[in-house]
Formats: structure tokens, sequence, C-alpha cells
């Protein structure tokens, strides 16, 4: 037995998962949802990330970015040396790429922000 | 006056053979072992006589008190190597300020030295800013024979120094209806023999009248109207900077490490930024003055630092009462500990405090809950709707007194080029306008005698100050903004404080470019959320202005790292 | 001089919902913000989980603030970004609003006000945290200012006091960028933020949490150095001889937000002593007339979409008002809830469904909370938990309660087993 709290909703249940391998069965999740992440917590559990990445803007130093679709745990830190690599020195769009397909993980890393549009290049 | 030798029986009777008392010098020596700091100050007050010249010099060994090694600047350079002003002045708190500022109505090479990174630093900026009656001082001290003229020249000062002040007053309340008749004789007596002239006695109604939110417990008052207010710091800043506009240097993060004495002259001072040739040196150390009669060989008297810490109320409370309050309780006990007053600060936050406690340390300004309960307990007798609630910060000083609790100033005894003014205290902020005027004409009376000394026609002893827009007109604040945008760009949002005065205080006179310089020259961050929402904005337009990363601006000292640099 | 039939204060995620709403309602709208984006403090909340509620996708901050501006960029409402209220004044029947700007100083006169004005965050002293004061010690929305709009690290070896949202999220955020979080330090018993902050923020990084601990002094004179915890016992009093000193360099604090209501209070407003925001009615209107308020300035929420809900009812309502008397019912809430917003039921206006949100005051298992109007049960609803991190919501039609003006509205939570 295995006791997890659901991170899916602010509601955060508790989750009681009983059983190995394939054969799980949960129990005090309210929704679906806990279910899918109890069963994905227990097998491959997957999170997101959210951060910065530097740009090139003076009053804008940092461009928040997310990836587009959760990653494997284990990959976080893999995927943050990633990110700091990048230095964004072009306006981008929300949603709009800014890493494709990192670590070929099948996931972007994207801008969670508009706010480049708006903003002075150096100089 | 106490012979020594009945000294000597006191304290062989209270500390058995581990100290004693010698006369040296027209000083008393009081040396031995102790095991704590308030036997210390016990035998040493025991030698002390109030208001003497015969000082008292402390060489007693205390077991408790751990010496610790002054703070000193990190910063090494050799920018002062050689330079040879005419005065040099140690101290940047309100009296070395207030005589650079006095001295630059001479034509004189002035350099100023402070070994922290702002002024008003220490005791100077960790102060109620009161500007004091005189009431509670006698007659024959140096500090009675100061305040009066000191206070009476507030109101002019601080319009040429373009600082707020006001004289709201003073009230030190009673709670025993039956003294009345013995504390009104008290006050003629201060009155006729002191010259506290407006000094006066005021009726239950009359105080409720104009302090409606003080205990209805009081049965009477003394008044003191000409009691006032100052921001202590932003004075001290005001004198600087004027001093500076007339010709006078001041050099931060500079520290003096020593200094080589001959034939009872100090011919260099040595500092972290190289070794200085003064004809004239003035000691205005604080909490360090006797160290530095002691490099100069002049050490004649000792300081016991005594730490307050007051609290600071959000301006909400500040409508609870608009002027000075003290409670006066009848108590045998005659100690220094107290549990100071309530204060409507020029800024209209409230001050609470400071109690006193004798500390061997003299630059440990940490606070303690104790120090805020013991003040808060006393003074919610006062006004008993004061809150803890409405803190928004706390700050402790440390006062600079001698044993004889009176003020030091005077040429050097064994030194011929030095003069001391030490052992300031309260009522120091409100002396040193008073008080710099005297040391000025000393300093230029000695340096007379070796070199011609002419008058500074181009003085000019107006200072311009930051615009306080938040307390301006409409029409006044569009125009200004009309003339810089920045004016109207508001960065501190609980003191109104705008990019454009920020960015002033960063082009000011003495340029601090520390988070905490610009707080204590335009006051962001002084409000209720203490900068936690400005801190990181005025951080970044110290960046810019300086084109320097934000990582390499700091809070105050060169240690004092806001952040580690890009993630 | 400019005329308005609703000015919001504010263009934080509650001042954006509540300028969009107003519009809506065909109210000629200007929204005041005094930074230089729209937004409020979401633009520096990078972290995702917003906007479940309401758009059933987890939004990062920037994300669900941009949803706002761009709605709002389709409506006709006048934005001032820049701008800051120096003064509110009851003048002709609506306010003087005066505006200090890069353009100037300018008076507007508005039907309505909107307060969406935030909250601020407790700071050390107001914690009673002593010793020196160096550079290191942030709240933590300064912390993630440095870190999330100006890409500064504040901290490499780090102590967090108080294990509120902002807090845990800070936790991660620091550890994603190379720092170490030493701990979280509570000085309650139990968490203050969301169960899953604590799993997705604390337990996935292996950062510990100490309950009924606080920092009581730090030590360093230039940066931080160390912090000294002690335990507290069940008043949250420091228990002497448990003091334990930490090597940290920097003292993160989340120890609770208080909502920002100077302006409000300018105008008499009066305020709840239990959320610290204006006390108000169904409507969200203040105690004042033509004054509403909405989001963290009206009581600090935990979930944005909450705070959105508010300022569209705000803005809605402020659009619609056209004055007339109102008739308040105290709502009284019982002594388990933290507090119950709104306060008053307004029986002229508040006939229809009216939302109510609550806390409990302390964890509570299996309780049942009851709505009784004169003694009467009217309205119960179970719950296997109430915690009072997590806001709960109702929506009620009291039309059919019978409210009249002397009514006894009560809420209370029972808990099964104690009568």
């Amino acid at each position: 037995m295995t006791e997890l709290t659901c991170i899916v909703c602010p509601r955060g249940c508790s989750l009681r998962v009983d059983g190995e391998g394939e054969n799980i069965s949960v129990t005090g999740n309210a929704c679906k949802r806990g279910e899918a992440f109890a069963v994905s917590e227990m097998l491959h559990p997957m999170r997101t990330i959210c951060t910065t990445v530097r740009t090139s803007f003076p009053d804008a130093p940092v461009l928040p970015v997310r990836v587009s679709a959760e990653i494997p745990k284990e990959r976080i830190f893999d995927v943050m040396r990633e990110i700091k690599k990048v230095t964004v020195t072009k306006p981008v769009a929300r949603g709009e790429t800014v890493i494709e397909n990192v670590l070929g993980l099948s996931v972007d890393v994207i801008s969670e922000s508009d706010m480049l549009l708006h903003e002075k290049q150096e100089g | 006056m106490k012979r020594i030798d009945q000294i000597n029986r006191k304290l062989q009777k209270r500390f058995g053979g581990a100290v004693r008392c010698e006369e040296r010098d027209g000083c008393r020596f009081v040396s031995g072992t102790l095991d704590t700091w308030q036997q210390v100050i016990e035998a040493c007050d025991t030698a002390a006589e109030k208001y003497s010249k015969t000082h008292v010099v402390n060489d007693i060994r205390c077991q408790e008190a751990k010496p610790s090694a002054l703070r000193l600047p990190s910063l090494r350079d050799q920018a002062l190597e050689g330079d040879a002003p005419d005065v040099l002045i140690i101290g940047g708190g309100i009296s070395g300020v207030s005589i650079a500022r006095e001295l630059s109505k001479w034509k004189l090479n002035i350099l100023l030295v402070d070994k922290e990174a702002d002024l008003a630093l220490q005791a100077s900026g960790r102060n109620d800013g009161e500007v004091h009656p005189g009431i509670d001082l006698g007659k024959g001290s140096l500090k009675h024979y100061y305040i009066r003229r000191a206070n009476a020249m507030y109101g002019r000062i601080c319009e040429e120094l373009d600082v707020p002040f006001k004289r709201v007053g003073q009230y030190v309340c009673f709670d025993k209806g039956y003294l009345k008749p013995l504390v009104g004789l008290y006050c003629l007596w201060r009155k006729y023999h002191d010259g506290i002239e407006d000094t006066k006695l005021i009726s239950e109604q009359e105080l409720r009248m104009r302090e409606p939110n003080f205990s209805e417990h009081f049965r009477f008052a003394i008044s003191n109207p000409s009691s006032g207010c100052v921001c202590p710091y932003g004075l001290t800043i005001a004198y600087a900077e004027n001093a500076v506009t007339n010709g006078a240097r001041v050099s931060l993060n500079t520290a003096v490490t020593a200094m080589q004495v001959k034939n009872g002259k100090i011919i260099s001072v040595t500092t972290n930024r190289g070794t200085l040739y003064p004809k004239l040196v003035i000691n205005a150390a604080g909490v360090f003055a006797d160290d530095i009669a002691a490099m100069a060989q002049d050490r004649f008297f000792s300081i016991h630092p005594r730490r307050g810490t007051n609290s600071i109320l959000d301006t909400k409370a500040g409508v609870l009462m608009h002027s000075i309050a003290s409670i006066k309780e009848l108590t045998l006990k005659k100690t220094h500990s107290k549990g100071g007053g309530i204060l409507h600060t020029v800024h209209d936050n409230l001050l609470v405090g400071p109690d006193a406690v004798e500390t061997w340390e003299k630059e440990n300004t940490a606070t303690r809950k104790e120090s805020i309960d013991t003040v808060f307990d006393k003074q919610t007798k006062t006004m008993p709707k004061l809150s803890r609630r409405d803190i928004i910060t706390y700050f402790t000083g440390v006062r600079a007194p001698t044993f004889e609790e009176d003020f030091i100033i005077e040429k050097g005894r064994h030194t011929a080029n030095i003069i001391h003014c030490a052992g300031i205290q309260s009522p120091g902020l409100t002396t040193a306008p008073a008080v710099a005027l005297d040391i000025a004409q000393m300093a230029v009376g000695l340096l007379k005698q070796e070199m011609p000394v002419e008058k500074n026609d181009a003085f000019d002893p107006h200072r311009r100050g930051v615009p306080v827009l938040r307390e301006m007109s409409d029409e006044q604040r569009a125009q200004l903004i009309r003339k810089n945008p920045d004016y109207g760009v508001i960065v501190c949002r609980c003191e109104e404080i705008s990019k454009g005065e920020i960015l002033d205080a960063l082009r000011s006179p003495i340029c601090v470019p520390t988070v905490d310089g610009v707080k204590k020259r335009v006051r962001p961050g002084m409000g209720r959320c203490q900068g936690g929402f400005c801190s990181p904005l005025v951080t970044k337009i110290i960046a810019d202005e300086f084109g320097i990363p934000i990582s390499e601006v700091r809070k105050s000292s060169a240690e004092s790292v806001i952040t580690y640099g890009k993630i | 001089m400019r005329n308005y039939d609703v000015t919001v204060i504010g263009g934080g995620p509650a001042g954006l919902a509540a300028a969009i709403s107003a519009c809506r309602n065909g109210a000629k709208t200007l929204l005041i913000e005094r930074e230089a984006r729209l937004g409020g403090i979401l633009k520096q909340c990078i972290h995702d989980g917003f906007g479940l509620v309401r758009f059933g996708e987890k939004l990062s901050g920037p994300e669900y603030a941009e949803r706002f501006i761009d709605e709002l960029q389709r409506t006709d409402c006048e934005t001032r970004l820049l701008t800051f209220v120096t003064r509110l004044q009851r003048k002709n029947s609506g306010f003087d609003v005066t505006l200090v700007s890069r353009d100037g100083v300018e008076t507007v006169h508005s039907k309505t006000l909107v307060l969406a004005t935030g909250c601020r965050e407790r700071t050390a002293k107001q914690v009673s945290i002593h010793g020196t004061r160096p550079a290191g010690v942030f709240t933590a929305g300064t912390a993630q200012h440095f870190t999330n709009l100006l890409g500064e690290l504040p901290a490499k070896k780090c102590v967090i006091l108080g294990s509120g949202d902002i807090g845990l999220i800070m936790a991660r955020r620091l550890t994603l960028e190379g720092a170490e979080v030493i701990g979280v330090y509570e000085a309650k018993s139990t968490p203050s933020g969301l169960t899953r902050n604590i799993h997705q923020c604390l337990h996935d990084y292996h950062i510990p949490l100490y309950l009924s601990h606080t920092v009581t002094r730090v030590f360093g004179v230039d940066r931080l150095e160390q912090v000294e915890i002690s335990k507290v016992d069940e008043t949250m009093t420091p228990i002497p001889g448990t003091e334990q000193i930490l090597d940290c360099d920097a003292l993160i604090l989340s120890v609770g937000l208080i909502p920002e209501n100077e302006l409000a209070e300018t105008l008499g407003v009066s305020l709840s002593p239990a959320t610290r925001g204006p006390i108000c009615d169904g409507q969200l209107m203040s105690s004042e007339e033509g004054i509403f308020s909405c989001g963290n300035a009206l009581h600090v929420n935990d979930l944005v979409d909450y705070v959105s809900e508010s300022g569209e009812l705000a803005g809605k309502n402020a659009a619609l008002y056209r004055g007339g008397k109102r008739e308040w019912v105290d709502i009284h809430a019982g002594k388990a809830l933290a507090y119950c917003v709104p306060q008053k039921l307004n029986r002229k206006a508040d006939n229809h469904e009216t939302v109510l949100y609550f806390r409990s005051r302390e964890v509570l298992n299996d309780c049942r909370l009851t709505l009784t109007v004169d003694g009467k049960e009217v309205f119960a609803k179970k719950y296997r938990f109430l915690r009072p991190p997590e806001m709960e919501r109702l929506t009620l039609d009291f039309s059919s309660y019978g409210i009249e003006k002397d009514t006894k509205i009560q809420l209370e939570i029972e808990v099964k087993g104690n009568d």
C-alpha cells in the first residue's frame, strides 16, 4: 500500500494505492484524474517544469518558460541545464517554442508570456 | 567632590581588593579585575562624579567582556595616501558633519572620514530624533550649557539645510495628582534658575484636549513647547552635503587604525586608504572616541556604551498622538535604565523607546525581544492604545556616554593638535549645531597659530534637498513632473517615492549608491512593507544608473551582497 | 475633468476581471495600474497550477494573466499604466481620483470604485524576528521578484520560514536554480500552504518541513550568516532551550499576507479584523456606498480563480450600481470558521444566488457546515475535511430563506461526534 497526495488540482486528495505493477487500485480520489495520476506516479512519475530563460532585453532580463507537456521526473535537472544554455534574442509570443524537442523528450520548451513583444531591444 | 581614599574605601567594601582607583594627570584610573560588566559600571560609577572634568578612565579587566575587534571596511587602497588636510575630522555622525559644515565657512582643507559605508550609521542614525528642551539637565554641565542655545538654532538651521523639523512640544506626564505643587515648584526652579523659559505645568483637562489618547490616569503634565523632532540621519546627511558643497571632503569606508605622535603632536594618521598628515584632528568618533584619544596619546576619559532600542510604528498609529511624551513614575532606583517615550516623527510614524542597557559591545546593534517588551510595557501606560501590532520595524543604537555623563568638548590635554568632541549622547543631536560653532572656533584658533586662516566668502549656508513630491500640492507636483517625468513614476508605494527622487539621491553631493543609502536619503523601503515591493526596483535603478550588474549593488557595506548573480 | 462610471484600482487578476466585467456591463471604465505591465503578482508567479477551476487547464501565472489581458484589449476599457492613485475623495455622488504618472497629476471623476489593490507580505519584524539587519532576509515575494523578473539568484543556501504557498513555490524554484534549501520551518502545527504544494515542491526535492518551529534570531552584520531556530509551543511561543543555529546565507519569509486597504481606509471603509479586508455584502460593496472590493484586497485567496470570480462580481455590480438604500443583515460566522465573506447580506439585492467564501479555523475531519436562519437549519453540507489553507466556496440562494431585517443568519461547522 502506498499513500500519495494528488497534485493534479488544488484539492490535493490523499490517495491510497494498493497492489503492484499494472494491477493497482486507487482509492481516495475525487475524480478520474486522480486515478490517472496515481497510476502514472507509481509507474513513471511525470512532472512539469516552469522556469525562466535569459534574454538580451535590458528591461526583461528573463522570460518565463515551461515545458509543453510533462517530462519524466528524473529528467528535471537535465532539462534545466538545457534551458540555461539558451538566450532569447528575439521577441517570442506566448506559446511559441524556445527549445524544440528538448533532449529528445518529444516536448518543447515554450514561452509563458507575450512580454517580450513590448520590450525595447538593447542599443 | 569625592576624595580618592573615600572612593577606594567604597570599592574595597564592595569588591574586596579586586579594583582600586588612582588619581593621575587629573584623571581617575580604575583598575583591577571583575567578573561582570555590570560590576565594572558600578566600580567606575563609584569613582565618577557627575558632570566633573576629572574623568574616570576604565582600566578594569572584565571576564565577561570579550573585546571584539573593531569592524573595519574591507576596502584597502591608497586613495588618501599623503593627503595633508588642515583639519581631519574622525566620525561622520551629527557631531563630525556639523563641525565640518561650520569649518567650511573658512578657507580650509577639511577631510571627514568615517569607517562605515554611509554617514549617520551609528548613534546619529539610531536615535529618536528629539530636539530636547533641556528640562532634565542641571546647570553646570556642558549639556546644559549648550541645550537652550542649540534648541533655539533649530528652526534656522533646518531651514538652511532643507530638512523637516517640527516643534511638536513635549509632555512629561504624571499620574499622581498630589505631586502637582511640588512639580510646579520644580518647573519654576528650572525656568528661573536654569533658563528653561518655556516650561510650564498644564492641567489634566488641557492635556486631554491636546492629546486625547493619553492615559486617563494622568493628572497633570509638564509641557515644553520648544521641544521638537527632526530626522536625525536626514539632518546629518544634510549637514555633510552642505559642508561638501562648500569645499569639505568626505571619505566613507575609511577607518583610522593608528596615529604617530611625537612630542605631544599627531604627525600622521593611518587609515585603510593611506596615511594622512593633518595639521589638526577632531575626534568625533562616538563610541570609539576613547579609542581615538588613546591613539592620539591623549587618553583621559572612557566611554561606556549604552544600548537602546526603538520601535517604529505604522503611520496609521501616527494619528494617535502628535507630540513627544513620557511618563514620570516615582522610583527610588537611581538607574539609567529607562523606557524612553513616544514620539511622533517628522514622517508621521510613531517612535517608541528607547530603553537603556549597559553593554561592553560598541558595535552590537542587534535587537532583542526584551527591549521591545520593556519599552511597550512602560509606554502603554502613557498611551493605552499603543499596539505592538503596529510595529513596522525596530532598531538598536549604542550611546557613547562617559562615566561623568557629560560631553567632553575641549582641546587635547596631552596632545596639542587634537580637539575632542566626545561623550556625546542625548541630547547630543540637539546640541550639535551649537557645539559645532564652538569647536569650529576652537579649531580656527589653533590653526591660526601656524597658518593664516581666511573666511570662505563663497560659503553658501543653503543646501537643497531632494524634493519631496508627496508633500507638494498637485500643481507643484505636476510642474516638477513636466520638467522630469521620472518624478511621476512611483517606485515605493508605501511612502510614495518616485524614481526621480531616487535618481536625485544617487546624484546628490555625497552619493551612497546602496539600497540603504537611497533609503536613508529619500525613504523607499521605510514604510509598512519594509521594501518588500520596492527593494528589487531600487536595486535595478541603482544598477542601471551606474551601469553595473544587479549582483554588484549592495545593501550597505561592500560585503552586504543582495544577489549572487544571474540564475 | 474626465468622467467614468467605474474606476478599477489595481491591474492584477482581480482588477483585470473587474475591468472586463464592468465594461461588459456597459460601464465606461478606467483601469489603473502602478506598474509598467498588467498582471500584478502573477507576472512573477511563473509556476503552473492556475486556472484549473476556471479554464480546466493548468496555466502559469503569466499565461493566466495574459488571457485576461487579451480579453481586456477586446473591450473599450481605458487602461493607465505606471499610474499611481495618490488621493481618493468622495465628490458629487461619486469619487475624485487623483492620479500621478509621467504625464503629471490628473484628477478624474468616477461614479464607483473597485478596489483591487491586492495584498502585501508580512515582514521579518512583524513576526518578531530579532538580531542584526543583514542583507539576505527576503520575503518570498521579494525573492521571487529577484529570481523570476530580474533573473538574479537571491540565495545559495537558505532557510524558509513559513509554509505559505509562495514559500513552498520558492523552495522548489531556488532548488531548480541550484540553491540549497535547508528546510521549511513553520510555527503552526499544520502547514499553511496547499497539500499538493507540500508534495510537489518539498517532497519531490527532499526538502524537509519542520512544523512547530520558528526562526527567533538572525546573525550576520553584512550578509546573513546564521539563523536561530526554536521549537514553539501550542501558542507559538518559542520554547527556551530548544534553540539551534543553522548556517545559511538567506532567510526567506512566507509568513502571511495582509490585504492592502490603506486607500480604502482614507474613504472610511470599515475593515474586518478577521480578513483585514473591507466588510462587504453579496454584491461585494463595502460599508461605503459605491466602493467595491475584490481579490486579495478583500480577503487573501489561495486560488486565483476565485480572485477573478470576485473581480468579475465586483466589476459587474459597480457597473450596474444605481444607488438606492441597502439593508444589511449580518451573516454570523461560528467559532469554527476563521471567517466568511461576505460578512453581510443586502436584503435588497442579495436575493438570488450569493457566493460565500469561508475557511475553517483549524483542520477538521468529517464535518458538516450548516446555515441556520433564526435557529432553523436551512442548508447543510458535509465535508470530509476542512483545512485552513484551503478556502471553500458555496453558492446559496437566500431568497427562499425569508430573510427579514432582524433575521439571524448563522454559519456553523459541526464536527461528527461532537454536538
